[in-house]
This record gives C-alpha cells, structure tokens and sequence, in this order.
C-alpha cells in the first residue's frame, strides 16, 4: 500500500576530471589507453518506503546524497541499480521556477511551468486565478518575467508547484525563499498540504521545520541510510554525527554526553537527548539589537574527554563569546564568558536552555506548575512563570513513560542580577525554554575591555523528581533542632516535626500606607538565598511605596527558634500610619500570654468576620506567646525596631479560624515619616517550645 | 512519466511512448511557442522576420548563382522551364528545415540543461519542440514557396497532394536523427560540432541550388564513375528533392527509388532514435 516504495537502490557517477582538463569526461585518448575512471556512489542500497499521507524528511550534511535520492524519486535520473515505485502524479519543488523563460510573461510562464510538471492548460486554467493570488503578482503578471525581482520569481515558481495538486510532493529545500511573510504561507501552505494527506518527501538543512513537519525522518551519510525513525531521534543521532569538524565537540562522563556544534549545544543522558534541536545557545544584546552566538565564528580550543573550552566571535560585536563546558556525573557545568576587545554597551546577555516537548512541568524556585500545550497558533513565546517573579532555581520533570530525566537548572553570575524564567517556545520552534537572562543596568554599561563572567548554569539530571521539589523547599528553609522555617512567596511557613504550626499568611508582614494594607506576600520578591550556615536572605520590593524590605532569618545557637532580623529600606520619603509582624497560627492555640497579661482566644462564632482582639493592654511590651495542649508554645519576642509595638493577640474571622500573634508599631502622636535610608522594621526571634 | 525500459519493438514501448506523447502535446505547443517568442520578442518587427528570413536567403542564393554564376537548369534539367528561383527555393525550405530541426534539435538537451536535471518530464518533447520550431518556419517558408511558384506561372495538379507523404518521410527522418543525435550529444559533446559541419557538407551534397541531373551527367559521361551517382543517392535529401521536384515543378509522380530509400531511412531512423533516446533518457540528468 506504499506510495512510495525504495528497494536497494545505488547511484554511481562516473568522476569527472578537474575543471582544468579540457575534456570534462573521459575523453577518447583514454578510451584508447584504457584507462578506467573511478565511479562516486552518491547512493548505496537505499531502501524504505512512504506511505500514503505521511511526511517524510531526509536529513544530512552536504554531499550525503539527499537531492540525488528525491530526483530518483522525481524520475529525474534512473538509479544505477535497484528498484523505485512511485504511485500517483508527483510535483516536485527541487527547483521553483525551472524552464521559466525570461522573455515570457508571467502568464505565459505559468502555463509553461505547470505543463513542465505535468498539468495541463485545462487543470491550469482551473487554479490561475488561485496561482496568481498566492504569488501576488498580479499586477505584473504580462510582464516578461526578467523585469521581475528575484523574489516575485521563486514565489512565482512556488505558487504553480504547489498548485499542480499531485499525490506526492517531493520538496528539496525551498522553504526559505522569500520575505517572513512568504515564508509563513509558504509553512501554511505545506500544512494544509499535509492536512490534506498529500505525501510529502522533503530535504532539508532546517531541524527545525523537520522536526514539525515530518512523522518520520531519514538520515543519509555518505550515500547510505543511516537511521530511520522519529525526527528526533534522527535529528539526535545526526547532530551526534555531524562532529569531528572544527567548532564541534562531543564529549561525555557516565551517562551524560554533550555535543558542542558551532555555539549549540546538546545534552544526552544514557543516549537520549534532553534538549531540542534548537539545543542551549546564548544571545548578546547590544544597543538595541540582539545576536545570537550561534552566528559566531566558533572554536573549539579545549577538547578534553569530559569538557570543552570554546570560543566564538561574535560577528558585529567586538566580543568573543567564551564557553567552558564540564561534565560531572550528573550534570553539566555551561560557563559563559565575554572577551571585550573594547568597551561595549551590552544590555544583555541570555543564556538559553531548549527542553523537549516531552518535559511537561516546570519548577521555579518553590512553584510548580504544568507547560501549557504548543498550540499551532502560538506565533510568540509564551511566558509560564510570571515576569515579576525573579529565581535562580528551576527544574524541568518530563511526563511519564518518556525515558527522560528530571532536570534541575540553577544559575550563577558574579554581575548583579540573574534572572531564570520558564517559557514555551513559539510553535515552529516547538519546545520548552529556560532562559537565563543578565541584564546590564544603564549604569554597569559599558562594560570594559577585557574577560568577563558572565553566567554559570549547572544542569543536573536525576532519576528522582521528588527528590528536586524536596531540595527546591529546603533550599528555602531555615532549621533550627525540631522547628523549620520556610520562606515561600513573602510568608514563612513554620514546621515542627513536619507538622505545619501555622496556616493562612503564616508568618508575614504588613504595613498600612494611605490606607492601604501591603501585606510582604504582595511584594515582588527576589530569589532566596541561603548561605553556608543555613542563614536565608530574601529581599522584597513593594510595588506600590518606594520601599523594601530585607528578611534574614537564622537559626539560633540553642536550637529553640529562628532569629528574625527584618530591616526596612526606604527609597524615597514615604508616610506609613502603622505596620505589623504577625504570626497566623493554627486553631489549635488556645492561649496567650505577654509582657503584661494573658489569657485564652475567645471561641469563634459565626457570625464574626473581622479580626477580633483578645487582649486589653496595649501597652507596648516585648513578647507574646500562644499556647496549645497539642503543640509546642510559639513566641514571637522582639529586641529592637524603630517604633515601640504593642503585642496583640488576634482572632481572624470565622471562616478562616486561625490565632494570630501580633506585633503592631502604631504611631503615638505623629505620622510615621520615613526619609531615605535603612531602618530596623523587627529585630527578634520566634522560639518554639515544648 | 515513466522511464521506459521495454524493448523497443514491443507494443508496451510504442504504448508508452505515444502516451507521453500525447500526455505533453500541451508542453510540446508551450514550448516551440516559448522559442518562437524568445526568437522574435524585441524585435522591431516581430513576427515578419520567419517570413523574411527565407525571402532573403532565397534572394542571395538566387544572385549568387543565376547572376553572378550565370547558372541556369538546361534542357537536361528536370523541369527546364522553371524560374531559378521558383527552383532554388523549392529545394531550399526543404533543405532548411532538415538542417535547422537537426542542429538546433542535436543541440537543444544541451540548451535545456536546467529543465532536464531539474524536473521530471518525457525528456523527447524537447528534441520534439526544436522540431517543431523548425517546421513553423517550414510553414511560411512553403507558402512563400507556393505564392512565387504560382507567380511566376507554375500550375498546381492534384498530384501536389502527394508532398504529404513525401513531406511525412522526411519528417521521420528528421525526427530519427534529431533524436539520436540529441542523445548521444548528451554524452558526447563532439556531436553538435560534427552536425554542424556535416550539414554544411550536406548543403553541397544535395541538389539545391543545381540540379541532381547535373550529377547525373557525371556516369554518363564516363560510365566508371557510375558509384558516385549511387553514393549521391544514398543522401535521402538528394533522393527526396528530387521527389519533391517531380511532385511541385512538373506535377508527376515521383520516381519509386526516391521514394523507397528515404521511407525506409525514416523508418529506420525514427524506431531506432525513439529506442535509442528513450533508454538512455534516465541518465541524461547525470551527464548535464
């Protein structure tokens, strides 16, 4: 039932002398002499078959035989030997525009082209009007055609190839003739083509139109087919291939093995590749225009067995990119350096990491979430983490039964900011991308002559994507004997045991400016960092009030709480009316106890929706504990702040049924008016025990 | 649009080969209608060129030889009455479509090159369409013919028909030898230099601007050169001028060996061009 049908097919040709020679063939003095010119096998014993409606690519380098296999297929030359069939009526787009006389009109061309490839004027008559509109050439179309522009002519010869409506359509690289706009129709038209269960045979140098057009991929080398399979699987093993040159590296550890090509660079596993064809690459960007590096000239000046060293001169810019690549065990070690050869205004450096479709959630920093399905309308990048959001952590898990490992991306920089951010790619591009972006703040440009780091991403692989959430909370949590703290999204979650003490907003902040409560979790809030003695820093910026905030959070020598240190920066003069410290407690707190009095939190009753105050005193104190028959006693104990504070002991409404201990800074007789500067906001502990 | 590899006398063959070309009397038309544009666009006068080029050619053969040679038909002659121009030129068209449908279809795979590797069609239509090119000009240049032979009091009898068949033979042999020729110079390029050449030859070698009793006088005159005759007859041109001759100038019958030998030839030519071409037309490609 083959459309198609290939079976042991070769193709020789006899080798022809240098163009010096002035006979081009073996001339007749060597037919005396009897010398016998060697023969070049472009094909050998090639065989596979199409079935109807099924897209098939052929891939591979230069002289490996492609075009000769789709002009056996067109019926342009006979194979030496074995055997092709081929049902049904065949166009083929080897050359758009082929026996187009420049004296002709365009009309006339048309009715020329099209009966070259087998149609006559009946059928043209028949689909003119569409061939003209699809060129959208109409105004010139009694034109000769030498007074066209090189453009109006390919899409010309592209508008009756594809309307010459046959079975089978065999495309040798003419995808990339035109402007943008041409091109997209051109990529509509092969669609709808497909849609329509046309069989479509096509050679391209473009993994990635391959890669979403074709069901099934062919890669020729040196004459003979070497796979046969998915496309990616065969751009895989093409891209593993095509080393060996300068600017290309494969090197490998365990079972991790990376190809470094000319400025891409793909990762594999135990064989398998992680990224997408369009692999990892990075892009400068500099006064206004940005480059990818893969246009760079590259080298390669390092080739070890498990790293690489390379370079790429970046082609408009006075930069040389620098990459140094390491493998470890698990994970992959991507340096990115630039060389400046002058000072150069960059803006922006982006390192980019292209997952396959088959990674179907996403990791930022503590947030988890699914990738929205590549919708074939999706002509942009689609944003999956939100802007604001800024981290330095992700991971990518694959769905299941892939084969694929969970990886994990973390970025480093030495220059002052680093963004990761989570996207999905456009459609034709077709995957997931992480993208690591520097940005270089108007006042660090430009940036001087010589080396700078720029990024460091590591990519670590694991068989365990549990294990990667787990790391992604404890790398945000702060423990303390019994009592971890954890910050996530402005809030700190406290644990005792792993069993949660607090619910609702957790530990947070919040200040009233202009009537308005900024609680911290509306804050923008950098990465978390936590450093070697398990201190956490996170920074929050509101978006409303020119003011930040610092939280540090430490454990304390003891073991019995976290030290809290929370100073408030203030970037421009700002008028607050009061602000708070709370800790949001579970229902099961019964009791309360501070500086000056205690008792127990009332019973919520239904018909309670605000926050209701438990105690009488509001003088300012220090400390106030909650109790509970269950769980241990939670203290939160101030030493310092800018303002005297009350400590309160709060009921939330009943639908929310939580405790909360309050340490709320409310001015005496003024405003609080805050110049620019660093001020301490709360300066204490939260000590939890038993 | 198969290659054919089917012997060339079986049925399957001259099935094939009829089909494409039937299937590409279309491309076969757009393409002699391409030449004929590409020949005569931007030119001053277009068209009124294919109708002057043989008035012109006509009128230089005819001072050459009639005024400047003082050449005349005799009595001997085949038609002694007939005008020399009425008589050059009735050899003239004839000779002028044999020689330019040979060279230019020898050359035209050659010229072509782009379309032969590039797209997948019945590779004949191309020697076909130089053919065809050729009798275009044929056409105006027979009816100029008719219109001076008529002029000068020539008379036309019912046995005029008969330039059909005469006419068909030597289109077969031009179509046999354009195809043989067309192929192997593909692979050979000597072969449009030598065609070329021998066309020259050939415009000597038959009677066109004299007549073949003229060479016939030579094995009169002395009988031991009676070979040369025979080998002049060997050229079909020489044997089908005269039959077109017989048949225009003195409205006879043509003698039956002018006839009998280029039928054959044609024949000959043409299975032998078609088997040969369509063999080999698979690897054309590589050789372009």
């Amino acid at each position: 039932m083959a459309v198609i049908e290939v079976d042991n097919v070769s193709k020789h040709y006899p080798m022809r002398r240098g163009p010096r020679a002035l006979l081009g063939r073996g001339g007749i003095s060597d037919w005396f002499r009897r010398r016998r010119h060697g023969v070049f096998a472009a094909l050998e014993n090639i065989s596979f078959t199409v079935e109807p409606g099924e897209s098939v690519g052929i891939i591979g380098a230069n002289g490996s035989g492609k075009s000769t296999l789709l002009k056996i297929l067109a019926g342009i030359t006979e194979p030496t030997r074995g055997h092709t069939t081929v049902k049904g009526r065949v166009a083929s787009l080897v050359e758009l525009g082929a026996g187009f006389h420049p004296m002709l009109t365009g009309r006339e061309n048309i009715y020329l082209n099209a009966g070259i490839l087998g149609m006559r004027h009946a059928e043209v008559d028949k689909v003119f009007d569409d061939i003209v509109a699809f060129s959208g050439i109409s105004d010139f179309l009694d034109n000769p055609v030498d007074t066209y522009s090189s453009g109006m002519y390919v899409r010309l010869g592209f508008s009756v190839a594809v309307h010459v409506n046959p079975d089978i359509f065999l495309v040798d690289e003419v995808l990339s003739v035109g402007d943008e706009a041409f091109q997209r129709k051109c990529r509509e038209r092969i669609g709808q083509l497909k849609e329509s269960g046309k069989t479509i045979v096509f050679v391209s140098h473009d993994l990635n139109i391959v890669n979403t057009l074709c069901e099934r991929v062919l890669l020729l080398s040196q004459g003979r087919l070497i796979v046969r399979n998915t496309p990616q699987e065969t751009v895989d093993f093409y891209l593993r291939q095509v080393g060996g040159k300068e600017g290309v590296h494969i090197f490998s550890r365990g079972a991790m093995e990376a190809v470094m090509s000319h400025g891409r660079l793909h990762l594999y596993c135990n064989g398998i590749e992680l990224t997408a064809p369009t692999g990892m690459h990075c892009l400068l960007k500099s006064m206004g225009q940005q480059q990818t590096a893969t246009s760079a000239a590259w080298e390669v000046t390092e080739a070890g067995p498990d790293r690489c060293v390379a370079r790429g001169r970046m082609p408009r810019l006075p930069v040389t990119v620098w990459w140094t690549l390491e493998l470890e065990d698990d994970a992959l070690v991507w340096k990115v350096e630039a060389e400046c050869e002058r000072s150069v205004p960059l803006e922006d450096i982006q390192a980019h990491v292209h997952l396959r479709t088959a990674y179907t959630h996403w990791l930022y920093g503590d947030l988890e979430g699914a990738f929205p399905e590549l919708d074939p309308g999706d002509v942009t990048w689609v944003n999956v983490v939100a802007p604001e959001m800024s981290c330095r952590d992700a991971a990518a898990f694959p769905e299941d039964g892939s084969g694929l490992q969970a990886l994990h991306i973390a970025g480093t920089t030495s220059q002052h900011h680093l963004r990761l951010a989570w996207s999905n790619t456009d459609y034709i591009t077709g995957c997931r991308a992480l993208v690591a972006d520097v940005p270089f703040p108007e006042s660090q440009r430009p940036l001087a002559k010589g080396r700078h780091e720029l990024l460091t991403l590591r990519i670590r692989v694991t068989r365990d994507p549990e294990a990667l959430r787990e790391e992604a909370r404890q790398r945000q949590t702060v423990h303390s004997g019994d009592l971890a703290a954890r910050f996530t999204n402005g809030v700190i979650q406290l644990y005792w045991k792993d069993e949660p003490l607090t619910t609702l907003l957790h530990a947070y902040t919040s200040i009233l400016a202009g009537n308005l409560w900024n609680d911290s979790h509306n804050l923008q809030w950098d990465a978390a960092e936590k450093n070697g003695e398990g201190v956490l820093s996170v920074t929050g910026t509101s978006r409303r009030f020119p003011f930040q905030q610092h939280w540090r959070f430490a454990p304390m020598d003891d073991r019995t709480g976290v030290k809290v240190s929370i100073k408030l920066e203030i970037l421009e003069p700002v008028v607050f009316q009061e602000y708070h410290t709370s800790v949001v407690l579970r229902r099961e707190y019964t009791g309360w106890e501070t500086d000056h009095e205690s008792g127990v939190f009332p019973e919520f009753r239904p018909d309670q929706q605000h926050w209701v105050h438990a105690n009488r005193n509001y003088t300012p104190g220090r400390w106030i504990s909650a109790l509970s028959p269950e769980f241990p006693c939670v203290t939160l104990k101030r030493s310092d702040g800018v303002y005297p504070s009350r400590m309160t002991a709060v009921n939330t409404g009943y639908r929310d049924q939580a405790r909360v201990l309050q340490s709320l800074s409310v001015p005496e007789h003024t405003r609080m008016a805050f110049e620019p500067g660093i001020y301490s906001y709360f300066e204490g502990v939260i000590l939890v025990t038993s | 649009m198969t290659t054919c590899s089917t012997a060339p006398l079986s049925g399957a063959f001259w099935r094939d080969a009829l089909r494409d070309l039937i299937r590409a009397r279309e491309l076969l038309r757009d393409l002699v209608w391409k030449d004929l544009r590409a020949r005569y666009r931007y030119t001053a006068i277009g068209f009124v060129w294919a109708v002057l080029e043989p008035l012109l050619m006509t009128l230089i053969l005819t001072f050459v030889f009639s005024i400047v040679f003082q050449y005349r038909p005799g009595a001997e002659a085949l038609s002694p009455d007939t005008p020399f121009a009425v008589f050059l030129l009735c050899g003239l068209i004839f000779w002028n479509f044999f020689r330019g449908s040979v060279s230019d279809g020898t050359k035209s795979l050659v010229a072509n090159r782009e379309l032969v590797g590039k797209v997948s069609f019945p590779l004949e239509v191309i020697p076909y369409a130089s053919i065809g090119m050729g009798l275009v000009n044929f056409c105006i240049g027979f009816v100029i013919f008719l219109g001076i032979h008529v002029a000068f009091g020539g008379g036309l009898g019912g046995v005029t028909v008969l330039i059909a068949p005469l006419f068909l033979i030597q289109l077969s042999i031009v179509a046999g030898l354009t195809l043989i020729l067309s192929c192997i110079n593909v692979f050979f390029r000597d072969i449009q230099l030598i065609t070329d050449v021998l066309l020259t030859f050939g415009f000597y070698a038959s009677p066109i601007f004299y007549d073949v009793n003229l060479v016939r006088a030579i094995a009169e005159d002395s009988p031991q050169l009676e070979w040369i005759v025979q080998v002049y007859m060997l050229n079909p041109m020489a044997c089908l001028i005269t039959a077109y001759r017989d048949v225009l100038l003195n409205q006879q019958w043509p003698q039956w060996q002018h006839v009998a030998w280029p039928a054959f030839l044609g024949a000959a030519l043409f299975v032998a061009g078609l088997a040969v071409f369509r063999r080999h037309s698979g690897r054309m490609a590589d050789h372009l």
